[in-house]
C-alpha cells in the first residue's frame, strides 16, 4: 500500500470538513423540528433547549403524515415482495435452465433498463387509467415493479449465474422438480442478493416522488414523499412544523442506512461491477 | 454469456429418457435436455417459461409497450384534435416553446458540469483508498445523502438556502448579501445542481470504491518505489487502469442528472424562477399533468429519450473498446 506521510493529514482536513458538509444538513433539519417556531425566527442555529415532540406530533396528526406513512409503508413492502418474487424466478431461469429463447427474452429484460419513467409516463399514465388502475394501490404497486423489475432480473441473473449447475442437477437427480429446485434450493442460496436488491428497491420505492404523483392523484392515497412536498405551500411559515415532516420521511432510511450499510453499498458495487 | 456450455457427453446419460433420439441434434438441445433430466412432462418442459413469463410479461406491458405507443402518441394532436394526426406539429411547436429550450440548454449547463460531478468522487475515492486517515468514516458518512430521497433533500435545502434562511444570515454576518439563491435566474439552476451532486456524489464514490477493489496495489508500489510522485501516480496508474469504472460513471451520472433531478426541481423551485430551472423531465410532468398537453408530453419524452439513447449508445461503444482492451 503506498504511504503519503504529511499529505495524508493535510488532505483529511477537507475531507472532514466536507464530511462535516454531508451531515449537517440533515442535523440541522433535526434540530430544528425540535424548536418552537419563536425559538426558530430568534435564533436559526443554537441548540434547541428541549427535546420537543410538539412538532412531530403536529406533522405526524394533524398535517396527516401518519396516513401517508401508512400508505407508503403498504405500497413499499407489496413492490419488494412481487419485485423479489418475480425477479427471483426470473433470474434462476435466465442463469440456470436452457430453453429456446433464453438470450432474448434476458435482451428484453435489460432493454427496459433503458426506459426511464420519465419517458414513458403519458402513455403509462394513460394504460393506468384506461384499466381503472389509476389512483389504486394496486397499480401504483404494478408502475414500481415495472419500473425496478428490468434492475432486478439483471441483478439476480447475475448473481445466480455463480452457482454451479452441478447443484441444480443434483437436486434434480433427487427427484425435485423444477419449481421444486427454485423453492428449496435457489430461494436459500439467494439470500444475500435477495437482501441487497430488497433493500435497494425499498429505498428506491419509498424515496420515489414522480411516479407517486402521477399515478395517485387523490390526497388521501399520497406516499409519504408526496406528502411532505405538499407541506411547502402549506407550511411555509411555520419551518419547525415542515423540517418535522422532512424527519418525518428522513427516519426510517436513517435507520435502514445505519444497519444496513453494507447491503446498500455492496448492491450499488454489484450492479456497476456486473454492467 | 451462457453458462452450462459443459459438453452433455461428459456424464452419463440416463438410459432410456424421453428425446433419447435427439441426442444427434444441436448441442444446444442437449444442454437443454440435460437440465431436464426428468424426462420432461409438458409441465416440467414449460417450467422456465412459467418461471420468465411474469417478468417478461409487465416489462413488455408496462416498459417497452409504451414506448412504442408515446412516440405514437407524440404524432397526434392534444385537445379537439385528439388522436388524429399531426405529422411533426408537435415537435415544431416544442422547438419553438422558449421552456423546452431553456430544458434543453439546461441539458447543456449538466454535460459541462459532467466531469465536475464525476471528478469530485473520483478525487474522493482515491484519497479513501490511500487510506487517508479516517477513511472508514467518510465513506460512510459521504454515501449517506445518497440514500435520501432527493424530496427530502430539496426540502432541507429549501431551509436553508430561503431568502430569509440560515445561509444569508451566515452571510449577512459578515457583511454578504443576501442572495436570492433559489430566486434568482441566474443562480437558481446552479444551486439545483450543485444540491444534486451534493447528494448522489457517495452513490459514484462507491462505485470508484469497487473499481478500486479490482486494482493491483503492487503497480502502485511499483511506481512509488520508482519515485512517481502522488499526481504522477493518479495520472499514470490509477486513471488508466479504472478506464472502465470511470466511463461507467460519466455515464450513470449523466443519466442520473437528466433522470433524478425532478424531485429536486419539484420541491426547490417548481421549474421557477422565469422557467430558468426547467429540464425535460420537469417539462414532460408539467404538459401531461399541469397543462394537459398529453402529445406534446410525448414528443418531449420523445427527446429525451433520443438524448438518452445516444448517452447509452456512447456507453456501448466504450464498454466495446475497453473490452478489447482487456
Amino acid at each position: 500500500m503506498p504511504r503519503l506521510r504529511l499529505g495524508r493529514w493535510l488532505i483529511a482536513i477537507p475531507m472532514s470538513l466536507l464530511a462535516l458538509a454531508t451531515i449537517y444538513p440533515l442535523l440541522f433539519t433535526a434540530n430544528v423540528a425540535m424548536k418552537t417556531r419563536r425559538d426558530y425566527i430568534l435564533d436559526r442555529f443554537g441548540l434547541t433547549d428541549a427535546l420537543r415532540l410538539e412538532n412531530i406530533e403536529t406533522a405526524w396528526t394533524s398535517v396527516g403524515l401518519g396516513r401517508y406513512f401508512a400508505n407508503s409503508l403498504l405500497v413499499v413492502t407489496s413492490s419488494v415482495a412481487l419485485l423479489l418474487l418475480l425477479g427471483s424466478m426470473a433470474g434462476f431461469a435466465l442463469s440456470q435452465l436452457r430453453f429456446r429463447g433464453s438470450s432474448a427474452l434476458f435482451l428484453g429484460c435489460l432493454a427496459g433498463l433503458f426506459i426511464p419513467f420519465q419517458v414513458i409516463m403519458v402513455p403509462l399514465a394513460r394504460i393506468m387509467a384506461d384499466t381503472a388502475l389509476i389512483d389504486t394501490y394496486p397499480g401504483l404497486v404494478l408502475v414500481y415493479v415495472a419500473q425496478f423489475l428490468p434492475f432486478t432480473v439483471f441483478l439476480m441473473t447475475s448473481y445466480y449465474r455463480g452457482i454451479p449447475p452441478e447443484i441444480v442437477d443434483a437436486a434434480r437427480i433427487d427427484g425435485n422438480t423444477v419449481y421444486g429446485v427454485y423453492r428449496r434450493i435457489m430461494l436459500p442460496l439467494g439470500t444475500p442478493a435477495l437482501l441487497s436488491v430488497g433493500i435497494l428497491n425499498a429505498l428506491f420505492c419509498w424515496n420515489d416522488v414522480l411516479m407517486a404523483l402521477v399515478m395517485m392523484p387523490s390526497a388521501e392515497h399520497r406516499t409519504l414523499m408526496v406528502g411532505v412536498t405538499s407541506l411547502r405551500g402549506q407550511y411555509s411559515d411555520n419551518i419547525p412544523t415542515f423540517a418535522s415532516g422532512v424527519l418525518i420521511a428522513a427516519i426510517p432510511v436513517l435507520l435502514v442506512y445505519l444497519f444496513l450499510q453494507r447491503q446498500i453499498a455492496d448492491g450499488v458495487a454489484a450492479g456497476s461491477t456486473k454492467g | 454469456m451462457p453458462i452450462g456450455n459443459t459438453r452433455p457427453s461428459v456424464r452419463p446419460a440416463p438410459a432410456g429418457r424421453a428425446g433419447g433420439p435427439a441426442v444427434t441434434s444441436s448441442p444446444r438441445r442437449d444442454g437443454a435436455l440435460r437440465r431436464r433430466a426428468g424426462g420432461g412432462s409438458g409441465a416440467e418442459r414449460l417450467a422456465p417459461y412459467i418461471l420468465v413469463a411474469p417478468a417478461v410479461l409487465i416489462i413488455v406491458l408496462l416498459r417497452l409497450y409504451p414506448l412504442v405507443l408515446g412516440v405514437n402518441f407524440s404524432f397526434t394532436g392534444d385537445g379537439a384534435q385528439n388522436g388524429t394526426a399531426v405529422g411533426f406539429g408537435n415537435y415544431r411547436e416544442l422547438f419553438a416553446d422558449p421552456l423546452f429550450r431553456t430544458a434543453l440548454s439546461n441539458v447543456g449547463l449538466l454535460v459541462l458540469l459532467l466531469p465536475v460531478a464525476v471528478a469530485i468522487p473520483g478525487l474522493l475515492a482515491t484519497f479513501i483508498y490511500l487510506r487517508v486517515p479516517g477513511h472508514r468514516l467518510y465513506r460512510s458518512v459521504y454515501f449517506f445523502p445518497a440514500v435520501l430521497s432527493p424530496v427530502i433533500v430539496g426540502a432541507i435545502f429549501n431551509l436553508l438556502l430561503a431568502f430569509d434562511g440560515p445561509l444569508n444570515a451566515v452571510l449577512g454576518a459578515v457583511g454578504v448579501g443576501p442572495i436570492d439563491w433559489l430566486g434568482d435566474p441566474g443562480i437558481a439552476m446552479f444551486m439545483v445542481v450543485g444540491v444534486h451532486i451534493w447528494a448522489t456524489f457517495g452513490m459514484a464514490l462507491v462505485v470508484f470504491l469497487a473499481g478500486f477493489a479490482t486494482l493491483d496495489a503492487a503497480l502502485l508500489d511499483a511506481a512509488r518505489v520508482d519515485g512517481a510522485s502522488m499526481p504522477q501516480v493518479v495520472w499514470h496508474v490509477i486513471v488508466p487502469s479504472l478506464s472502465r469504472t470511470i466511463q461507467f460513471v460519466f455515464v450513470t451520472t449523466m443519466i442520473g442528472m437528466l433522470t433524478s433531478m425532478f424531485g429536486l426541481l419539484y420541491v426547490m423551485t417548481s421549474g421557477g424562477p422565469e422557467g430558468a430551472t426547467y429540464l425535460p423531465e420537469f417539462y414532460i410532468w408539467k404538459q401531461q399533468g399541469q397543462m394537459n398537453r398529453p402529445a406534446l408530453a410525448s414528443a418531449a419524452s420523445t427527446v429525451l429519450f433520443m438524448i438518452m439513447l445516444v448517452v447509452g449508445l456512447l456507453q456501448i461503444k466504450l464498454l466495446e473498446r475497453s473490452g478489447k482492451e482487456d
